[in-house]
């Protein structure tokens, strides 16, 4: 079942020289059970999509469904992991997790032991009463990603959530992610990750959506086959993480030669 | 307060269990948790200055007449009593500054409409010196509400208001916009709404702005408090405080009495500074974005604390500047306010019946004090004028002149002091740790308070032009000083090593590094220091207590003085006097100062 719907979106800026357009014409799915990551060059909207799905902005036409239920406005069965971390600095890490189960209302007794839960799960056990600026960015992210994870959404945003991290903790973060989806026994059920780091996608998910240069339309969807875990020193992913890049790189050229799904093991 | 209070607190969880973390993560969390510096010593060493600064004062001021330490203890109760009054006026004019700040400075942060008026609203209230309304204010409350004491209370704690309230506000509106676009991201996504997002995000992010802003205020309002009551004893209507206290004591030249009522004000603001200031401050320090970077890049190195200088730099700004905290971002504010912002989707939000009633009602409010107004002065102007009385109005704008001329001359003096203080103070830190405690406490203690002496006791060794001078320069100094001060700590220290890589050394690097470098922070100091010497006329120019000796010097603060104490005859020369000093601070300002503060906003930004 489609989780995720999305059908035909455009966005466009209404600026002092005119309209710009950043997205056109974007159309894809995720299903349950989904590892999606989306990339592309800079400004090519990817975070813009991003928010888009989650319902923090409104596309200028086109639609997005979730569970075949329109998205309007802010959808509470997703939650977003940033960049940035986004964690408020005059709150403790159990109080940042604890977050959106108080906008959602849950009443404290049930708050508590969620908290503990999620906390535990990414790895914060004995921090919960640090404040942000005590910790190094990896357990940073890692307070954001339980913060979202809290809330058990059905699909987990991710807007290059590695990006701001030494190689190191990221990839060891990376690895969380990737247990956390598999374990049927957490959320989230898909994710969706923007990355500008092409090899990152590769390693992670099972479907890159790429994206051309402003204005954003999808060039390709590659499906990444390589059985789990991924050797990144493969021939595969070599010749995947090619592919993706030269997509990406011909950009307009990959567009007027027609968008074709291509499977992995392809060359050339 | 110094900032060497600020100690980080340090939290951190059980540390037993194993976490998955590298190494260098682990290490660098001990970094972070160090506190940064001790407490105790320099609370002790600003104790020791409270202590000594009446002593000093009494030994400087009355070393000639006899006085005993059981005469000045005879007069502590009746210090205390005048005290208290004050601190009361100051106690609800901080409760209403503080509401309003909130409401005014979250409305406007919130409401692109409601912002686009009452901004540039702010901006022009806060430049009027509202120290010269005061006289007919009271005159006015008090004809309204004869023989009672509400008058005259109502106008002071009014004046403390507006002393206090424009900077906190423009922190609040100033931390509210400036709420990093991810954290709103964060709320938004988690559907934060309605009180819970006042409570886990809005107000948390003004805690650090208005405390701040407050110990400003405060230091401010003090200073304007106990001019007005000084100012109150050139008639019948002296309102019962400190000022008046003082200016009663100095004119009889009743050493004792006026020792008293210094001991008791120094030990009220040393009570406020350690029992509600510094324990608020590190309070707030939870509220501080972190600036230091996340993930392990970089070395501290020894010494050289970035982030700490950042931080240093940072909270002299938010504390050197009094009011009109934000008048150098005011500009970029309204800047950014009117560009068009491409992509801005006109967020969903209705405009509820409420939002129209509410605007609609302050629409009204406003327009019924316009025409008040109007109605008043025509009333003042249209009312027979006396011969005496008009050739006084003649006289006002060669008044106007001789008070701009005396501000300018304090400014000239203050600068060139202030400079090579802050600079002095900002390369040593001998005399950084010495000195800047000495001037923060110095800073925080109201010079009007020292008036009474400089009118009454040392107007035979100065000229009348001279006193006023001096007494128009503690109201500039400070502004001057601290920002000036900041303005050299937030030089980014890669442009100081670059200058010094190529060698410039000396008057080169001060007209080529230095100057350019402070020339924002520069400008804020110049526009609030001119803004406190504007407020302080009224009792530099004019002052008259009892039998001793008395200061007038042709000004406009004089003008306003004597209109007021003609009564209902004066009306006309106080409103004429008004006019024209309102006019000529707006002149300066749109002439002078607006153009310097684009100038600093283009050419001296540093991105």
């Amino acid at each position: 079942m489609a989780l995720i719907r999305v059908e035909h979106l455009n966005k466009s800026f209404a600026s002092r020289h005119g309209s710009i357009s950043i997205m056109q014409d974007i159309s894809f799915e995720v299903t349950d059970s989904d590892f999606l990551a989306i990339v592309g060059p800079s400004g090519c909207g990817k975070s813009t999509l991003l928010r888009l799905i989650q319902g923090l902005d409104h596309p200028t036409s086109g639609q997005i469904f979730f569970r075949d239920q329109p998205v309007d406005k802010v959808c509470s069965q997703m939650a977003m992991v940033f960049q940035s971390f986004a964690l408020f600095p005059w709150l403790t890490v159990s109080q940042n997790v604890a977050f959106g189960l108080e906008a959602l209302g849950w009443p404290a007794e049930r708050i508590g032991p969620q908290v503990e839960r999620y906390v535990t799960v990414t790895g914060l056990d004995g921090f919960q009463e640090a404040y942000p600026r005590e910790l190094s960015g990896g357990m940073r992210q890692r307070v954001g990603l339980a913060r979202a994870l809290a809330v058990e959404p059905a699909v987990l945003l991710m807007d290059e959530p590695f990006s701001a991290l030494d190689p190191l903790t990221a990839e060891s973060l990376r690895e969380e992610v990737l247990q956390l989806w598999r374990d049927p026994q957490l959320p989230p059920e898909a994710v969706l990750l923007v990355t500008h780091n092409i090899e990152e996608a590769i390693e992670l998910a099972d479907r890159v959506i790429v994206l051309s240069r402003r204005p954003g339309q999808i060039l390709a969807q590659v499906a990444v086959d390589l059985p789990r875990p991924r050797a990144r020193k493969s021939a595969a992913f070599y010749d995947l993480t090619d592919r993706v890049y030269s997509l990406i790189t011909q950009g307009g050229t990959a567009l007027a030669a027609g968008a074709r799904a291509e499977g992995a093991g392809h060359t050339g | 307060m110094t900032e060497a209070t600020m100690v980080r607190p340090v939290t951190r969880g059980s540390s037993s269990s194993a976490v998955a973390e590298s190494d260098a993560d682990r290490d660098h969390d001990a970094n972070r948790a160090r506190p940064s510096k001790n407490f105790l010593p320099s609370a002790g060493r600003s104790l020791l200055i409270y202590a000594a600064l009446p002593v000093v004062a009494g030994a400087l001021l009355f070393a000639d007449t006899g006085t005993s330490i059981s005469g000045i203890l005879a007069y502590f109760p009746s210090a205390t009593v005048d005290v208290s009054y004050s601190f009361l006026r100051m106690l609800a004019a901080y409760a209403l500054s503080l509401g309003f700040s909130l409401a005014y400075g979250y409305y406007a942060a919130t409401h692109r409409g409601g912002e686009r008026v009452m901004i540039p609203v702010l901006d022009i209230l806060q430049s009027v010196p509202i120290l010269g309304f005061f006289p007919f204010a009271v005159a006015v409350l008090a004809a309204a509400t004869p023989g009672s004491f509400l008058g005259p209370n109502f106008a002071s704690v009014f004046l403390i208001f507006t002393s206090m309230a424009w900077n906190m506000v423009f922190g609040v509106y100033e931390s509210l916009k400036t709420l990093p676009g991810d954290l709103k991201e964060a709320a938004d996504t988690f559907g934060l709404r309605g009180y819970l997002l006042f409570r886990r995000v809005l107000f948390p992010a003004t805690v650090n702005r208005l405390v701040y802003n407050s110990v400003l205020s405060w230091t401010a309002g003090w200073f304007f408090l106990v001019e007005a009551e000084i100012f109150t004893t050139n008639n019948s209507n002296a309102l019962q405080g400190i000022g008046s206290y003082l200016s009663f004591a100095a004119s009889a030249s009743n050493g004792g009495k006026f020792l008293a009522g210094i001991i008791v004000l120094v030990v009220v603001i040393a009570l406020l500074d350690f029992a509600v200031w510094r324990p608020l401050g590190h309070w707030a320090e939870r509220f501080r974005y972190d600036q230091a970077p996340a993930g392990d890049t970089g070395e501290i190195a020894p010494g050289r604390d970035a982030s700490g200088r950042f931080r240093r730099a940072t909270s002299f700004v938010t504390r050197g500047v009094r009011t009109g905290v934000s008048r150098i971002t005011v500009p970029f504010v309204q800047l950014a306010a009117i560009t068009v912002r491409p992509g801005r989707v006109s967020s969903a939000r209705r405009k509820s019946v409420i939002y129209y009633l509410s605007l609609g009602s302050i629409l009204v409010v406003v327009w019924l004090l316009l025409i008040a107004l109007v109605v008043a002065v025509i009333g003042v102007y249209t009312a027979p004028i006396q011969g005496s009385v008009r050739a006084q109005i003649a006289m006002v704008p060669l008044a106007i002149g001789a008070s701009t001329l005396r501000v300018v001359a304090a400014y000239a003096i203050c600068l060139a002091i202030a400079l090579p203080l802050a600079m002095h103070i900002a390369r040593s830190s001998r005399a950084n740790r010495v000195g800047l405690p000495i001037i923060e406490v110095i800073a925080s203690f109201p010079a009007t308070a020292l008036f009474p002496v400089i009118i009454f006791q040392l107007l035979p060794y100065l000229s009348p032009n001279g006193a006023a001078v001096l007494m128009l320069m503690t109201g500039m100094m400070w502004y001057l000083f601290f920002n000036i001060l900041s303005g050299i700590r937030s030089l980014p220290p890669d442009l100081v090593e670059a200058a010094r890589a190529y060698g410039l050394k000396g008057r080169k690097f001060f007209r080529r590094v230095l100057l350019p470098g402070i020339f924002p922070a520069l400008i804020t100091g110049s526009v609030t220091a001119f803004g406190g010497g504007w407020n302080t006329l009224i009792v530099a120019e004019y002052l008259s207590v009892g039998s001793g000796q008395s200061l007038s010097v042709l000004g406009v603060g004089q003008l306003i003085d004597i209109g007021n104490g003609l009564g209902q005859t004066g009306y006309a020369l106080m409103a004429t006097a008004l006019f024209a000093l309102v006019g000529t601070v707006i002149a300066i300002n749109e002439l002078i100062w607006k153009p310097l503060y684009r100038r600093a906003a283009t050419q001296y930004r540093y991105d």
